[in-house]
């Protein structure tokens, strides 16, 4: 029925845009990974003289690896808890409840996507240079959970939304309080969508660079910090290629978990189109 | 042993929509009251805010003589049951039941007690581990009418509960609701527009327009003694045909039959089962259109000389064939004028067959 | 997940307006107010006044005019833009088929293509970098396959503007996709298959029947591509060349070494003028959506 533009007996517009599609986007990531668990691979080569676990090791016993896993996992629970916080309150509020100007701020959030986004980083960086917040923890905690604020409040109001206010009612016509109700019944019946926001807020809290470069670097060390100063500086290959493949884990979760929902079209029109 | 009381209890919106405009009734002790009216004549409206999820604009509701008017929902005795059930998906039966005895921090072999007990009487005995979307849509009702059962509700509030469901279905929970009705004695306030339900299940019957009451009485009366040509045509098959008095006779395109009111325009409301046809070639009041046949008995649309429609019901619908000509006999009649009732001949005995009351 | 599916705020049937929705939204409205709508304010202000001899401040434009009298400045602006303006022309030639394709086949194929097309936004653009150096720099991968087969090496894109172009155009091809078959999304079978019934060929199809329906969509896309590529830090820092720098990279630097941190707000306050139509029309577009 659909297939009014493309014919369905061999799909040879298809086998192309696959075919070119994986060597553009899964070869190159391929390549890393191969290097990641390659010992020995001189030019001209065009597969690694040997294969091995070498860098894991060497990449893992650097102290500056540890450090910066550890301040990058810091910095992603802290900005995520605190995001749930302030926001999952806030997006019940914007769902459930009626207040002057509810449209007006819910809409407000989009005011950071409006600007080019590094631009906006500079400005708020003039700001945290009077409040003597750069190279602080606490700066790149602020920047970062900007970041979030609009996925954390819209995602989560859709969720609230989705609940039905009947259920709600049943709750509190059995004896529940508000905030009983909330609890017990909004909170659950929201969960598996709040936990998706959740997830993404913190994968990309965890992979945020440019926010940390500018108002944490040098001082506070994220893993894509590290690994720029690997890119710039480091001439062994292998600790970037097994950096990459640990950077990726969370991203590797996310896949598995919200591929699905960035799949299903509402996202896409989350972003205007 | 409890008594609800409403007294002039209006609803507006903040869009400016009166939803109830001073609406009163008093339900008594274990009584029944079914609220009818059509779509949008602020019968859910009333239910929510007697459960308490509406304030009332204006106006005072009590319960055995406690005022209830500004008390929030969780703080009412009074257990709701709504049409889309609202079960909470993410817990299974017993949950569902035990949720509201937890809040009210009944011992846990107490609330097991409980629970069960309740869902035998719905006829669920053995089900509180399924998980509610399990449950078939009927099942699922009656998990709903049990979750509120289970807190002992002095007042029942059902909103449609079983809009939802099909016919059979619906026939056989309603006769189960009353039947744990009647057994528990609970003071009980239902909500349909179907009016077979309301007919079959009330104690007395409010039928609702425009968010005032239209009639409040026992099923029998208002279907009998309809008092505005509103709730005629609302309950039942009515022919409500409009036409003029004069002298005392009421006529309408050819056809005439004496109506003992003074002149002016009157509406006249005849059952079907009060119209006598006989078959006649000649004089004919009017033509069949069609013929129905119910096996029991049948139902003739006619048409009068000026095209006016009326359903006539007969014994043997297979003397009346389309096209055929008919003079007619009314047995009882009702006029109205100005929305009251002015004139009513002796009553006819009700027939409720779903064919005449769904209609 | 559906961020834009519930509409605008759809009413509240609570009609009590209480105070306390104010205060649980009160947080993160203070946060947007006091780290986006007021750092860009304070930016425009604190560029446009000069603090004169006695205390007091007038209007000067003297930073903007620097800015643009700096030869350096202005090619990096010019570099922005023409990387802005060839990552958004590619984007849409390579996207525009790919969605294209995805709406109106339905075969096994189009999930694995699907697939492909969204993956990047699983792939932080830090690994792509990496990626990008290892493949396409230096003694990378095609220079060893090219090798191999005994052809001369390629000219590596590495540190040339062509780096960034491809990286930016990698990076936002899902989104890119993803917008463009939302918009075709509002395109029925109905209406394709009555102009095919009228005779409508393939080229026909597209330019009289699909682009009108989607133009919107294409506007989305490119707004939003815009906004993220025209002060893009991570992928032109690493694989742009040092001069000139696109924006992104040029604040960077005169903020954090050369410590000018008023120069480097005001470039930032040039890239929101740039930005500011594309800026305007996405959050329209958006809440539009949300509203509709
Ligand atoms: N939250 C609300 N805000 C504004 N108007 C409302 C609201 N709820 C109901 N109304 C209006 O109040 C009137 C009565 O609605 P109500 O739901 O009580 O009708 P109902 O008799 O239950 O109808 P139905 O048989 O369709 O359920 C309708 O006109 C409805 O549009
Ligand atoms: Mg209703």
């Amino acid at each position: 029925m659909a297939a009014t533009l493309v014919s369905r007996k061999t799909d040879w517009t298809g086998i192309i845009f696959a075919a070119v599609l994986t060597l553009v986007i899964v070869f190159p990531l391929v390549v890393v990974g191969t290097w990641a668990f390659t010992n020995v691979w001189r030019y001209p080569s065009v597969i690694p003289q040997e294969f091995g676990l070498r860098f894991w090791n060497q990449t893992l016993a650097r102290a500056d690896v540890w450090s910066s896993i550890s301040t990058s996992l810091t910095l992603a629970f802290t900005v995520t808890a605190l995001s749930a916080a302030i926001c999952l309150p806030a997006a019940y509020a914007f769902a459930r409840l009626d207040f002057p100007g509810r449209n007006l701020l819910f809409f407000s959030f989009l005011a950071g996507h409006a600007f080019p986004k590094f631009g906006l980083l500079v400005a708020i960086a003039g700001i945290f240079l009077q409040l003597n917040l750069i190279g602080t923890f606490w700066g790149v905690v602020l920047i970062q959970l900007v970041g979030t604020l609009l996925f954390m409040i819209w995602i989560p109001v859709a969720a609230f939304q989705a609940v039905d206010r009947r259920m709600e009612e049943a709750a509190r016509d059995v004896g529940a309080s508000p905030f009983r109700v909330f609890w017990s019944i909004t909170l659950p019946q929201a969960g598996p969508t709040i936990a998706a926001a959740i997830l993404l807020s913190f994968v990309g809290t965890f992979y945020e660079t440019e926010g940390a470069w500018l108002i944490g670097a040098p001082q506070v060390r994220t893993l894509p910090v590290l690994m720029i100063s690997f890119i710039n500086n480091q001439p062994v290959i292998q600790y970037g290629a097994v950096l990459s493949v640990l950077l990726w884990v969370p991203s590797f979760i996310a896949l598995l978990f919200a591929r699905k929902v960035v799949n299903s079209g509402s996202f896409a029109r989350g972003f205007g189109g | 042993m409890s008594v609800l009381k409403i007294k002039d209890v209006s609803k507006i919106f903040p869009n400016g929509t009166t939803a109830v405009d001073s609406f009163s009734l008093d339900v008594a002790d274990g009584e029944l009251v079914c609220l009818l009216g059509p779509s949008g004549s602020g019968k859910s409206t009333l239910l929510r805010m007697v459960g308490g999820f509406e304030t009332p604009t204006s106006g005072l509701m009590t319960i055995d003589g406690e005022d209830i008017t500004r008390v929030p929902p969780e703080k009412r005795p009074t257990g709701m049951v709504f049409q889309s059930h609202a079960l909470w998906t993410h817990m299974n039966v017993f949950k569902n039941l035990a949720f509201g005895l937890k809040l009210r921090k009944v011992p846990a072999d107490e609330i097991k007690r409980r629970v069960e007990g309740v869902l035998e009487l719905v006829g669920l005995g053995g089900y509180g581990t399924r998980s509610v979307t399990q449950l078939s849509g009927g099942q699922q009702q009656r998990v709903a009418l049990a979750r509120s059962l289970v807190l002992e509700p002095k007042i029942l509030l059902l909103d449609e509960p079983f809009a939802s469901l099909d016919q059979h279905l619906r026939e056989r929970l309603r006769e189960e609701v009353r039947d744990i009705q009647q057994r528990l004695k609970i003071t009980t306030l239902f909500v349909t527009h179907g009016q077979d339900e309301a007919l079959s299940m009330a104690d007395r019957i409010v039928v609702m327009r425009d968010g005032k009451t239209e009639q409040i009485d026992r099923p029998d009366v208002v279907y009998r003694e309809p008092q505005t040509p509103f709730v005629a045509g609302f309950i039942g098959t009515m022919n409500l045909i409009e036409g003029v008095v004069a002298n005392g006779v009421f006529s309408k395109a050819g056809y005439s039959t004496p109506v003992p009111v003074s002149d002016g325009p009157v509406t006249l409301a005849i059952r079907p089962e009060a119209v006598d046809l006989t078959a006649a070639s000649q004089n004919a009041h009017g033509k069949v259109h069609r013929v129905t046949d119910y096996g029991t008995h049948g139902l003739v649309d006619l048409e009068l000389l000026d095209g006016t429609r009326m359903k006539a019901m007969v014994p043997h619908p297979d003397l009346f064939k389309p096209g055929q000509g008919v003079t007619l006999a009314l047995r009882a009649v009702a006029a109205y004028r100005d929305g009251a009732v002015i004139y009513r001949t002796g009553v006819v005995t009700p027939v409720s067959h779903p064919a005449l009351v769904d209609a | 997940m559906t961020i834009a599916n519930t509409g605008p705020l759809a009413p509240v049937a609570t009609h009590r307006r209480r105070p306390y929705g104010l205060l649980l939204v009160a947080t993160p409205v203070l946060l947007v107010a006091w780290l986006v709508i007021w750092p860009i304010i304070s930016a425009v202000i604190q560029t446009a006044f000069v603090t004169t001899a006695d205390g007091g401040s007038a209007v000067s434009l003297e930073t903007y005019s620097f800015f643009f009298s700096d030869g350096y400045s202005l090619s990096n602006l010019s570099m922005t833009l023409w990387t802005t303006g060839v990552c958004a022309a590619l984007l849409l030639v390579v996207c525009l088929p790919i969605a294209l394709y995805l709406r109106f086949s339905d075969s096994k194929v189009a999930a694995y293509v699907q697939g492909l097309a969204i993956f990047p936004m699983f792939v932080p653009s830090i690994i792509l970098s990496f990626a990008f150096i290892r493949v396409l720099g230096p003694n990378g991968t095609v220079d060893l396959l090219l090798n191999s087969v005994g052809l001369p090496h390629i000219r590596s894109p590495y540190l040339t503007p062509w780096g960034p172009v491809i990286g930016l155009v990698w990076d936002n091809i899902p989104l890119t996709v993803l917008i463009l078959l939302s918009g075709l999304g509002n395109v029925s079978n109905q209406s394709v298959e009555a102009a095919r019934d009228v005779g409508a060929g393939k080229f026909a199809l597209l330019w009289h029947i699909i682009l009108p329906r989607i133009s919107n969509s294409i506007l989305v896309a490119i707004s939003f591509a815009v906004l993220g590529i025209f002060s893009a830090f991570t992928l032109p820092y690493i694989l742009g060349p040092a001069a000139p720098e696109m924006m992104g990279p040029f604040m960077q630097r005169t903020f954090r070494e050369l410590l000018e941190s008023k120069t480097a707000i005001t470039q930032a306050v040039v890239t929101f003028g740039f930005c500011i139509v594309f800026g305007l029309f996405y959050v329209r577009s958006v809440a539009k959506n949300r509203a509709a």
